[in-house]
């Protein structure tokens, strides 16, 4: 890795996350006295698989300019959807979440791009809207999972460390980073995200691109959603905001940008894999809960930091100052 | 004196656009546009603001769908309804606005949108032909993974002119290809036209350099109200013929007036400006009431003098001393503070509050001004907006509009009369004042330039264009490199700037 190479944010960013958060991970039997087991790592990827497909939906619109609030309300359904229909076979309740969620984004899409609405908007009233779909399906109570074989199977151990959850969740994160690393659709992406009326000049095929993204998001959500719901044994009608919260911290860290136009799935999966990690932290090292949010919070604030145009401009200008000030102080001699 | 040894066919048509009209809103902006190229021509087309220009170029490219009219390319009547449309039936655009994606690096670039692209990636070929298409733009210093964001915006521009000429197009149109560049970025481009229009493609150039127009092409078409006036053969043209026919009148040119120093004090005096890898030890002594030209391509430092004294380069140095006060030139905030208004080239991104009324932006840098304990008071807001409109010889019925729907022209004119009238601004610094600005708003921006030196200002401003420095500056200094390379004081002539600044000598 050469310096060039790592000075573009989007790949310094997931690199440093996830070097500070492995370099704590290792470090943490210093604090809680215990030695590290292939079972910690297990919990991390079990997190990981938990969070990851969320920040892969969230991410991917990120870096096309937009931002999918609706992921939560997909994640409710596709947990919800799975556990009703995928009472027998649980790789048709699987698909029945997929196929509803990639409905649900091409929806949506189709009306962010046809009628050039901002996607928050359209998003935020998706994701009430399948809340109370959700309540509705379940009469607001968590609905249970009874195949106990498929909820065995999807969490049991494979070499040591992964689940067949969280090998479907890396999966999903290495198929999306050779589509978009290898074809012209990631080039795409970010263009659209990057400046729309360019890539509309060019002749990107804006509106087709944005469709096929929130088809693409809405499935990924319905998919964690039903791993999720399959792993729990059984299906929550509201996961609460922490886990679009988690996310898009997932996201950010990731290198992908807020203003659209950067980031590429491997960053998001290094992000997603710092925030697991973090709170595998918290949980070998026996921190308080409250600690988790506090880490989050200091981790973000470094990566901002690090890409802040405003904090280079001043260091430049101290620099500057200092350069041309007469020194106070005479060199001491080498 | 038309550029092609080998004459294109002229007899031959292969793009006819016969009555072409187009309204927005009822409102038509295309009423009867009509004219034909042949290949391998380099066909003119000129308008002033507001002639329907770029709408043409838009119906052309499959951007906007024409209400009446047809166009042809190849004999075959065309309908052109997406931008891949078009690309299909081989047109290739360099649209008016920069449209480089800055999230992407110059190859991506070269690449995004080309319908002939793979849908896989193929990194070597990709990046073997960008270089080939790069070198024959004169742009072998620049890599095909570079990010966009480190090129400067005339090099953004080459390149995307590079990328339409490499699409194996018929038809190549360029809308306002040149605006940003310098004369020496412009020679390549122009060099390049001719190789391809010499394979036998069309090119549509749509410039408001006038010049530059009847250098390159080989036939003009005017547009005026929507409607074409005539096209002519550009030899058979003057510059001024030229501008009759797009504004049916003969305008009034200013004549080049240098004055000479009237006072002998100094308003504003520079010393040893540096701005590391930009600009090296640039001195100025500039009076009150003249007005003082920085003349340089890109990259020769004249705008970032502009930039230091505006306090946009953090890193620079020297000593500024305007009226006996040292000004801070590392803070635009303190800079404004202290009397320097500077009105930077990309009035879109640094100057206007482009959705905001045209008087919102007039008023928006002097609203402590208009107001008590932070509360604005709306009589006070509207005699200033009457007022610096008036100055400006600006539309009283328009300040309502929001900026972005004002032309070119209008829209610099906001720019720079939001910076007069006002007591506090003691110097005037503009880059590129009439850039993507016709002939008559450019008169009436040079004219509020003289005044506001008339008024004592020190007035200081960067350009490339000759015409401009030569009406407008009192004392002109030519730059390359980061460096002054000579002072003129009102005995300049055309041909001895352009050899400074394309082959300049350093004096020191």
């Amino acid at each position: 890795m050469s310096r060039a190479w790592l000075a573009r944010p989007e790949r310094l960013m997931p690199v440093v996350s996830l070097a500070v958060v492995l370099a704590a991970f290792v470090a943490s039997p210093l604090v809680s006295g215990r030695q590290l087991e292939l079972f910690d790592a297990y919990n991390a990827l079990q997190g990981f698989a938990q969070l990851g497909l969320l920040a892969l939906a969230i991410g991917i619109t990120m870096i096309a300019g937009e931002f999918d609030l609706s992921v939560v309300g997909t994640y409710a359904l596709g947990g919800m959807l799975a556990v009703s229909a995928g009472a027998t076979s649980p790789l048709a309740g699987v698909l029945a979440a997929v196929a509803a969620g990639a409905a649900i984004g091409a929806v949506q899409g189709g009306l962010i791009a046809g009628l050039r609405i901002p996607s928050m908007p359209v998003t935020l009233a998706t994701y009430i809207a399948l809340l109370g779909l959700t309540n509705v399906l379940s009469g607001g109570l968590s609905v249970t999972y009874p195949n106990s074989d498929a909820t065995l199977w999807v969490d049991k151990t494979i070499a040591g460390i992964f689940s067949p959850r969280s090998l479907v969740t890396l999966g999903a994160f290495l198929a999306l980073a050779l589509l978009l690393g290898g074809t012209r659709l990631g080039r795409e992406l970010r263009a659209i995200g990057g400046d729309r009326r360019a890539s509309r000049v060019t002749g990107v095929r804006v509106d087709r691109r944005l469709v096929g993204l929130f088809t693409l998001s809405g499935a990924l959500a319905a998919l964690g959603g039903a791993l999720l719901a399959y792993s729990y044994a059984s299906a929550n009608p509201d996961p609460g905001l922490q886990p679009l919260i988690l996310a898009a911290v997932a996201a950010l860290l990731g290198g992908v940008s807020l203003a659209g136009g950067r980031g590429a799935p491997l960053g998001l999966l290094a992000g997603a894999l710092s925030v697991a990690l973090l709170a595998q932290i918290v949980v070998t090292t026996a921190l308080p809960d409250y600690s988790t949010q506090l880490l989050y919070a200091a981790l973000l604030a470094v990566i901002v930091a690090i890409e802040s145009p405003g904090l280079h401009r001043t260091v430049d200008r101290i620099r500057a100052r200092r350069a041309d000030s007469p020194r106070r102080y005479p060199c001491p001699k080498p | 004196m038309s550029g092609s040894a080998a004459r294109p066919a002229l007899d031959r048509v292969q793009v006819r656009v016969e009555g072409l009209a187009r309204a927005f809103n009822g409102v038509p902006a295309v009423r009867d546009a009509s004219f034909t190229v042949g290949p391998g021509e380099i066909h003119g087309l000129c308008g002033h603001n507001g002639a329907g220009k770029s709408t043409v170029v838009k119906m052309l490219s499959g951007q906007l769908t024409p209400d009446h009219g047809r166009i042809a390319i190849g004999g075959t009547p065309v309908e052109l309804p997406s931008r891949q449309a078009a690309q299909r039936l081989g047109v290739a655009l360099v649209d008016q606005e920069l449209s480089v994606v800055p999230a992407l690096t110059v190859g991506e670039n070269m690449l995004l949108g080309d319908i002939d692209a793979p849908l896989v990636n193929r990194r070597r070929t990709a990046r073997a032909r960008c270089r080939q298409i790069l070198d024959g733009m004169g742009l072998e210093h620049i890599r095909p993974d570079q990010p966009v964001t480190t090129l400067g915006i005339g090099e953004r521009q080459l390149v995307e002119i590079a990328k339409a000429l490499s699409q194996n197009a018929r038809v190549v149109i360029l809308d306002e290809p040149t605006a940003t560049l310098s004369d020496v970025e412009s020679a390549h481009v122009f060099a390049a036209i001719r190789r391809v229009a010499a394979t036998g493609c069309s090119i549509i150039f749509v410039s408001h350099r006038l010049s530059e127009v009847l250098d390159l092409c080989d036939r003009v078409t005017v547009l005026r109200d929507g409607s074409t006036v005539a096209t002519t053969a550009a030899e058979q043209l003057t510059v001024d013929e030229l501008i009759v026919q797009m504004l049916g009148e003969t305008p009034h040119r200013l004549a080049a007036v240098a004055k000479p120093a009237t006072s002998q004090a100094y308003a504003l005096r520079i010393e040893g400006l540096s701005v590391p890898g930009r600009l090296v030890n640039f001195d100025l002594t500039a009076r009150a009431g003249r007005i003082h030209a920085l003349a340089g391509q890109l990259g020769s430092g004249a705008s970032d003098v502009l930039r230091a004294l505006a306090g946009l380069h953090p890193k620079a140095t020297g000593n500024v001393r305007l009226r006996d006060r040292t000004v801070p030139y590392r803070d635009p905030v303190a800079a404004a503070r202290d009397g320097i208004a500077f009105v930077s080239n990309d009035r879109k991104t640094e100057g206007l509050f482009l959705d905001k009324s045209v008087a919102g932006n007039l008023v928006a840098t002097r609203l402590p001004h208009l107001g008590r304990g932070g509360v604005l008071r709306p009589g006070r807001e509207q005699d200033a907006v009457r007022s610096i409109a008036d100055l400006a010889g600006l539309p009283a019925g328009r300040l309502r509009e929001p900026v972005r729907a004002l032309s070119g022209g209008n829209q610099q004119k906001v720019f720079v009369a939001r910076c007069l009238g006002r007591n506090d601004v003691l110097a005037l610094l503009l880059d590129e004042p009439t850039r993507g600005v016709d002939i008559g708003g450019r008169a009436a921006i040079h004219r509020l330039l003289r005044e506001a030196a008339d008024a004592g200002l020190v007035v200081i401003f960067a350009s490339t264009e000759l015409e401009e420095l030569l009406e407008l500056g009192d004392e002109i200094i030519t730059m390359r490199d980061g460096r002054i390379v000579r002072r003129y004081q009102g005995d300049a002539d055309g041909s001895a700037l352009m050899r400074d600044m394309t082959h300049g000598v350093d004096q020191t």
